[in-house]
């Protein structure tokens, strides 16, 4: 019998009935990286820092890591929200233009 | 249907910060807003049910935000459903697991099956698939990310949007200076009042992380369905800066605008019983969705609260505001 | 081998869902399905049939329900009638788009309003575009043997489609017929267990359905209609498999009734299809050169072999048992497809519409006898005076 199928392009393909693989644990998902939304960004004086994870739990992104008893932000994808800087019990974050930094503002190179 | 003892992986609580658990299944790569308080939950809940688990998300904000374009933020399994059926899906995947173990056609231990819904998919019109599984107490915890509004679509009103609240469709003006007229449902309330085979039932609130990662938990460990009512605020939609959120959380509850609470054995138990509550009009006044609400409408926002807090058995210490 | 029993429709589909060892049953009343789930919550309240028989808060749950359950590696199973069906219409395109192989059993019924428990395949035809197999039964043990089939078709690899197992309420629902039971090692062999691609599995974590931009959705679509077009080899394989381990060998698409030097012939799709050849064996009796023509899939719809088969006639009567008002030609909704079906064909026969059985009236044998002396008239005279008849209504 003919065939009504359509011949779809290697290149067009997409995952079978939309379902995609997840992400590994502690991973991340490329296909939306959002550090290039920031506008201000946050930075931790560490001498004030008395690890309390406050900004660690709080950030919607998962871009405050504990490295080592260090805290340190994830800029691939801090979208600048500042609750982290906000809800720091000892004011030990600041919110720095991000102009101001030589690598200032994270570039895609496609949109999306 | 629980009708036999599902075997679960047990989660043990949390007891502090320091200890909580170390490992994320919602990963960065999302297009929520910066501050969303939803994507906020979603953390909190993933990092506390653990890898043992499945999502439902039926269409809304951690939804569509979440999964543009084609991809997920989850390191667990996930299904998007409709608005109209989380509690449906869920209740599916949960059989599905009944069946399939008993019958020996899956091995391995059956997983937590969590419904992300947002207030919308809970209160309205996903409410009836939500008592669905509630009255069939499938194993499964149903949480209503709550912030007070189908906010996906632009911020439009739903019954858990306060009264007085600025939406796209209540917006104030002369006919209707108070923008929202009618009094939003109780959810947690909806579920217990008439669901007997629920066992656990809890309100939550982002602003405290390790209350609400202990509850899932415990809502996780209980055999059959569970509900938990999440306060998840949205800078969009009511109006505050994207750092604000966890302050306005926080507000919420030192308000009384939101009450933490379980259900557990039949008995109600507060989490948090303030002794003195800071009077609505410092939440209402930090809004834009208020702003537009005068003192008439204050007093009676403050009125409701008392009545709340009143049947929860909390005295309240703070008057209605007249000026 | 097997038994012989004397089933109605309903009856036959339980016997078959219980053999065919369905994992997740989703259960909620409307007429005349329901006694398919009477009958099903028998048997897992006798122990028969080993499945969770959930109760739904309505048609729309009944979908989801399965939705999830399928998604999570379960072999479903569902139904309803009428406006049951119509309910559930929102989860139709996201179960087919999943590639869930739910089965649905729908015992069609005229829509409301108002209330009318009768049969009309506007319920299920209405559902035509989502993606779902789709066809009708004409007696309980074809009924029965559409269950099975349609799992296997359905749950296939290479198609992965949810499936709607229809039969015309009350006729075939309610009214028994002999039913061949085979033993459960054939059906074993012709049915092996469900194995999903991508089941909701923490040992195995993926996402169902994230959102997508426009530009990705040409070729989502693209992929789901060659599944819709996969099936159709599967079809013939099954058929083919169920012939040679059942003993009862069925056409795939396009069943012909005493076509072999007819004139014109009726195309029919459903119960009355019974009928239609009491009133076709009294007609060639009386010298009548007709014949039959029944569909037995709307979904896949078998273009070329309509094309094939429907050119050599000189006229073809379409007889509709449902409505799209407002439809082109004024017709029904098979007219459309036929019409469309035969429009590459060198060779066309004349066609006409014949709305009968609306509302769930029986279409008698004195109104197949009209079909006949209109279709006759049309054959003769090389045209059509009139493109559609509402039967009963006509002098």
């Amino acid at each position: 019998m003919k065939s009504y199928k359509v011949e779809i392009p290697e290149e067009k393909l997409l995952p079978e009935a939309g379902i995609v693989k997840a992400p590994p644990p502690n991973g991340e998902q490329e296909g939306m990286i959002t550090g290039c939304w920031r506008v201000l960004r946050p930075v931790i004086d560490r001498e004030k820092c008395t690890m309390c994870r406050s900004c660690w739990i709080f950030c919607p992104d998962q871009a405050i890591q504990i490295a080592e008893e260090k805290m340190s932000i994830k800029l691939k994808y801090c979208k600048g929200c500042g609750i982290c800087a906000n809800i720091c019990p000892v004011g030990a974050i600041e919110r720095v233009p991000e102009l101001d930094f030589e690598d200032g503002v994270v570039r895609l190179e496609k949109l999306f | 249907m629980a009708t036999q003892k599902v075997e679960k992986t047990k989660l043990d609580r949390i007891r502090s910060l320091a200890k909580a658990p170390m490992d994320d299944y919602y990963v960065p790569g999302h297009r929520t807003c910066a501050g969303c308080g939803p994507a906020i939950n979603y953390r909190m809940v993933a990092k506390a049910a653990g890898k043992d688990t499945i999502f439902v998300g039926p269409t809304g904000c951690m939804y569509v935000a979440n999964t543009s374009y084609l991809c997920v933020p989850w390191a667990v399994p996930w299904i998007h459903a409709q608005i109209t059926n989380g509690g449906g899906i869920g209740s599916g995947i949960s059989a599905a697991y009944e069946a399939r173990i008993r019958k020996g056609k899956y091995h391995g231990t059956f997983p937590n099956v969590i419904v992300m819904a947002g207030d919308g998919g809970s209160a309205d019109i996903g409410l009836q698939s939500l008592s669905g599984a509630m009255y069939r107490n499938h194993d499964l915890l149903f949480i209503a990310y709550d912030n007070e509004a189908y906010a996906n679509t632009g911020i439009q009103v739903s019954p858990t949007t306060p009264y007085g609240a600025r939406t796209t469709f209540t917006p104030p003006g002369p006919v209707v200076p108070e923008g929202k007229k009618l009094w939003p449902k109780d959810l947690a309330k909806l579920v217990v009042g008439g669901h007997p085979s629920v066992k656990y039932v809890a309100t939550a609130s982002i602003g405290y992380p390790i209350d609400l990662m202990n509850k899932v938990r415990k809502a996780l460990n209980v055999e059959g369905a569970a509900f938990m009512h999440i306060h998840a605020p949205c800078p969009k939609g009511w109006g505050f800066p994207a750092n604000k959120t966890i302050e306005i959380a926080r507000l919420a509850v030192q308000t009384g605008m939101w009450t933490m609470w379980e259900f557990e054995n039949g008995e109600y138990k507060l989490n948090i019983e303030p002794k003195k509550l800071k009077p609505v009009s410092q939440y209402l006044e930090v809004q834009d969705r208020f702003n537009h609400l005068t003192t008439e409408h204050k007093a009676k926002i403050q009125n409701f609260v008392n009545q709340k807090l009143a049947t929860l058995g909390i005295k309240v210490p703070v008057e209605a505001v007249t000026a | 081998m097997g038994t012989k029993k004397f089933l109605t429709g309903l009856g036959a589909t339980a016997t078959a869902v219980k053999m065919a060892d369905v994992d997740v049953i989703t259960s909620f009343p409307i007429r005349p399905y329901t006694g398919v789930m009477m009958i099903l919550s028998q048997m897992v309240a006798n122990g028969e049939l080993d499945a969770e028989f959930v109760h739904a808060d309505g048609e729309h749950a009944q979908l989801s329900i399965c939705h999830g359950a399928s998604a999570a590696g379960a072999r479903t199973f569902t139904g309803s009638s009428g406006v049951g069906v119509t309910y559930a219409f929102e989860t139709y395109s996201p179960i087919s788009g999943g590639r869930c192989p739910v089965q649905m059993l729908i015992a069609d019924r005229t829509l409301d309003p108002p209330g009318d428990f009768g049969s009309e395949h506007t319920d299920a035809l209405g559902c035509r575009d989502q993606g779902w197999i789709m066809g009708w039964a004409e007696t309980p043990q074809e009924v029965f043997d559409n269950t099975l089939i349609y799992y296997r078709i359905g749950e296939d690899p290479r198609v992965r489609l949810p499936q709607f197992n229809c039969h015309d309420g009350y006729f075939v629902s309610h009214i028994p017929g002999e039913v061949a039971i085979p033993e459960q090692s054939q059906v074993d062999e012709f049915l092996p267990p469900y194995q999903p691609v991508h089941p909701l599995d923490p040992q195995n974590p993926v996402g169902h359905g994230p959102q997508i931009f426009p530009d990705q959705g040409p070729a989502l679509e693209a992929m789901r209609h060659n599944a819709m077009m996969a099936a159709m080899p599967v079809i013939e394989e099954a058929i083919d498999d169920f012939g040679r381990i059942f003993g009862r060998k069925y056409v795939p698409f396009v069943e012909e009734f005493m076509t072999d030097d007819a004139d014109f012939a009726f195309f029919i799709n459903g119960a009355h299809a019974h009928t239609a050849r009491y009133a076709i064996k009294h007609l060639r009796e009386k010298g009548v050169k007709v014949g039959l023509v029944k569909i037995r899939f709307i979904r896949p719809w078998p273009t070329d072999a309509l094309q094939e088969n429907l050119s050599k006639f000189k006229a073809v009567g379409v007889i509709e048992t449902n409505s799209s008002f407002g439809v082109a030609r004024g017709g029904g909704i098979l007219t459309a497809e036929v019409c469309a079906s035969l429009y590459d064909a060198a060779q066309k026969p004349l066609i006409a519409s014949f709305m009968g059985g609306l509302g769930g009236e029986p279409i008698t044998l004195n109104e197949f006898f009209f079909i006949a002396e209109k279709l006759n008239k049309i054959a003769e005279s090389g045209k059509i005076e009139k493109p559609v008849y509402w039967l009963g209504f006509e002098e």
